[in-house]
């Protein structure tokens, strides 16, 4: 096997968003589970803040997304007059661009995305997304979590999701790490010391 | 990320001993306790060596272990250290002073005596006043101003965002030699633009700035209708200066303190003063001109439940008014808003902003006081309700801007890339500042870090401003244009450097275009001095050249320009 593709292999026996999957041989594109890769083979929105784009990963909970890729990007508005947007109480206001790859619309249902607090006390429908699997809103918080569920219908007065997550992803500002009772390099989830704002 | 030059240096000049004493130090500050945490700054409020004093910091965030005794490798400088402040006049509040073509003012740059926040200090004027005057002329005036210096710095005056000439920018060895104590310099500054500008050292700004060596410069428009009906007009100058209960903290001599994040303060100021009030009737439409001159805070400015409309920047109106929320304002930049007081009360003008504790992994509200109008139950006459409803378009701006837009589509000409390095920082700060490196915000709206900012100076840190085609950084940049011509340059504020940042860019005699942020078209375009580029972002500029001579780039975060991010670029006139 090509080294490429045997660390691509490797790297993907190890995350659970990029199986490597029996079937016919994957090219290394296919394989590789670089932010790079992603990014270069599906980001429908080339603006934004690469440092800010983060993955979404597939709960593989309905059928037919094991390969399947998420990613979100975020950018401030150019309707903002500054040079970065601010709500009311000084959080970030970002657009908010979601996009799926490696599968197809489900046969049943809408696939919906969310975004929510990461204590998941606060929710907003950012909507169905289309036949591209595309979606597009705005977040005003720091930290948030996209969340894209199957819905039995699309809804948009729901207030929160009914149906399976599919996908999920944390913003980048996720990765913030409290040096208080475990070290920057554990990988223990620092909400479980309660410090997770 | 330490780039490679300061990994050298760090082998070079760090012993392997050092590095295990910080690691272990590191070991030991995830296994502190609250309760440890403040045992560890017994030094605060007392004097350290060589005259220093501990910066302030939350007292329940642990001291990195090392640090506790630690001082900036500069000495420290408190200007007339040891000296009766009653020997000084007390400075008073800014005067106006219209003046006409050709009318000359003279500035005195001298000692002075203020008291903020409860503690009398000596600190710097212009002639005796916090802020310095209130200049107004008219558009295309030229007025004369003759500065006499009379500290012990030298200093220059520079006129931020006047495309004045060449000779007049007051920078230091570039365009004038830095006016000693005794001698004086004679500035004439021609307006071309109307809009509100300020000036400033540009010697130290670090210190003579935060000093209080600040003040705005007024330029108004022959046309009446140039802005929309307002009631008053109110001149907001946004400051703060790190103080503990002794009074401000001493600044380094021999190069600025705090030289990865700049010198955050801890107390916030409205024209020099700590409880800035203001009233206003009901209804009333008041017209702000806000400028930051702090050294490296960006403000939020949040108006309660007044609505806040936008009209200008820097050097112009925007094409269009429109509504905010909160305005953004970053150092050296100016906005112009009309906000209206519709409820009796007290409305308070606020920095609202999400601070980050590093520590703990977390944003949290924090909401600083600027200035508190009380609103009256009568109402303003005449009541200007249905102008300041209405959103202007100011046709004149766009028409200017459509001169541009063939432009806005270009290759960039020149792409920029900002970053840092560090050298001979204590191991404890290297190791602790790389582990947090899984996110850098976008931007530093606190000083989340005081201890490590305020050990960092400029001589072990160098901010750096790169061109990506050339390779040439700071200094080493050599651009050359001619008059007249557009210029598109893209600077990138990459977010895999030791210490990621935002930088409020600033171009010297020229004005641009922020045309776009990370490929985001902006939609309602104005001309502009000064921009923030936060972390990870990519600014598209339009650069008019439309004033020879030699002229600076820099960030205007005080201590990140004395720390190298600068460099100049020349435009010929074309004459023989």
């Amino acid at each position: 096997m090509h080294p490429i593709l045997m660390l691509g292999a490797l790297l993907g026996s190890l995350t659970p968003a990029f199986p490597v999957m029996a079937g016919p041989a994957l090219s290394a594109r296919e394989v590789l589970p670089s932010r790079e890769l992603a990014v270069a083979s599906f980001c429908i929105v080339p603006t934004g803040p690469e440092y800010y784009a983060f993955d979404l990963f597939a709960t593989r909970n309905i059928p037919g997304t094991g390969l399947a890729i998420g990613r979100a990007e975020v950018a401030v508005s150019g309707a903002s007059p500054f040079s970065i947007a601010l709500g009311p109480d000084g959080s970030y206001v970002y657009d908010i661009h979601i996009s799926l790859e490696r599968m197809k619309p489900p046969g049943q249902g809408r696939l919906v995305a969310w975004v929510t607090t990461p204590e998941i006390d606060r929710i907003v429908r950012m909507g169905a997304l289309d036949e591209n699997l595309r979606s597009s809103g705005t977040v005003g918080w720091n930290k948030f979590i996209v969340v894209i569920t199957l819905e039995r219908e699309d809804d948009p007065t729901a207030a929160t999701w009914s149906g399976p997550v599919v996908f999920r992803g944390m913003s980048r500002s996720g990765m913030m790490h409290t040096m208080v009772g475990h070290g920057a390099l554990q990988q223990e989830n620092c909400a479980a010391y309660g410090y997770g704002n | 990320m330490l780039e490679r030059g300061t990994q050298k240096r760090l082998s070079e000049d760090s012993t392997v001993k050092q590095l295990i004493r910080g690691v272990g130090a590191l070991g030991m500050l995830v296994l502190v306790t609250p309760t440890d945490a403040v045992a560890q700054h017994e030094m605060h409020g007392m004097t350290m060596s060589g005259g220093w004093r501990m910066v302030p910091m939350d007292m329940s965030m642990p001291m990195l272990p090392g640090l506790e005794n630690a001082v900036p490798v500069v000495g420290p400088f408190l200007p007339g250290r040891g000296m009766d402040p009653a020997m000084f006049p007390e400075a008073r509040p800014s005067e106006h002073v219209p003046m006409a073509d050709g009318d000359t003012l003279d500035i005195a740059v001298s000692m002075v005596r203020r008291t903020i926040d409860g503690h009398e200090m000596i600190m710097f004027g212009y002639n005796e006043q916090y802020p310095g005057p209130l200049i107004q002329a008219p558009k295309d005036a030229t007025i004369v101003v003759r500065v006499t210096n009379e500290i012990q710095l030298p200093t220059t005056i520079h006129w931020h965002g006047v495309r004045l000439n060449n000779r007049y920018d007051g920078v230091p060895g570039v365009t004038q030699e830095a006016i000693e104590r005794g001698d004086s310099f004679t500035y004439e500054v021609h307006v071309p633009d109307a809009g509100m500008y300020w000036y400033h050292p540009h010697v130290r700004e670090d210190v003579q700035q935060d000093l209080g060596l600040f003040g705005n410069l007024l330029v108004t428009s022959p046309d009446p209708d140039y802005y929309g009906p307002a009631h008053r007009e109110e001149v907001f100058v946004l400051d703060d200066m790190l103080m503990d209960d002794q009074g401000a903290l001493p600044w380094g001599d021999s190069a600025p303190t705090h030289a990865l994040m700049g010198r955050f303060g801890n107390v916030m100021m409205v024209n020099g003063e700590t409880d800035y009030r203001l009233s206003a009737d009901k209804g009333e439409v008041v017209r702000f001109y806000l400028t930051n001159v702090a050294n490296s805070r960006t403000f939020n400015v949040t108006f309660g439940s007044a609505e806040v409309k936008i009209v200008a920047s820097d050097v112009s109106r925007f094409e269009r008014e429109q509504w905010v929320g909160s305005v953004v304002i970053a150092p050296a930049e100016r906005y112009v808003v009309d906000v209206r007081f519709d409820e009796p009360g007290e409305v308070v003008i606020a920095n609202t902003i999400q601070a980050i504790n590093h520590f703990r992994g977390e944003f949290y509200p924090h909401v600083d006081t600027l200035s508190i109008v009380s609103v009256g139950e009568d109402a303003a006459e005449p009541s200007v309700t249905a102008a300041f409803d209405t959103l202007r378009e100011h046709t004149d701006v766009v028409e200017d801007i459509d001169l541009f837009r063939p432009y806005f589509g270009q290759t960039p000409d020149y792409e920029l890339e900002t970053t840092v390095r560090v050298r001979d920082l204590p191991p404890s700060i290297v190791l602790s500042m790389e582990a947090d490196t899984l996110y850098v915000p976008p931007m530093e709206w606190n000083d989340a870090m005081p201890m490590m900012n305020w050990l960092s100076t400029a001589e072990q840190v160098t901010w750096i401003l790169k061109d990506r085609r050339t390779g040439a950084a700071n200094e080493a940049i050599d651009w050359r244009f001619e008059i007249g011509e557009v210029v598109k340059v893209r600077i990138f504020n990459t977010p895999d450097s030791f210490h990621p940042m935002n930088h409020p860019i600033h171009v010297h005699g020229q004005r641009f275009l922020v045309l776009s942020m990370d490929g985001v078209q902006s939609e309602n375009l104005v001309w502009k001095d000064t921009a923030i580029l936060p972390v990870g972002s990519t600014m598209d500029l339009l650069i008019e050249m439309s004033n020879p001579g030699e002229w600076m780039v820099h960030c205007h975060i005080a201590e990140h320009l004395h720390a190298g991010m600068m460099f100049s670029f020349t435009v010929e006139d074309g004459q023989p």
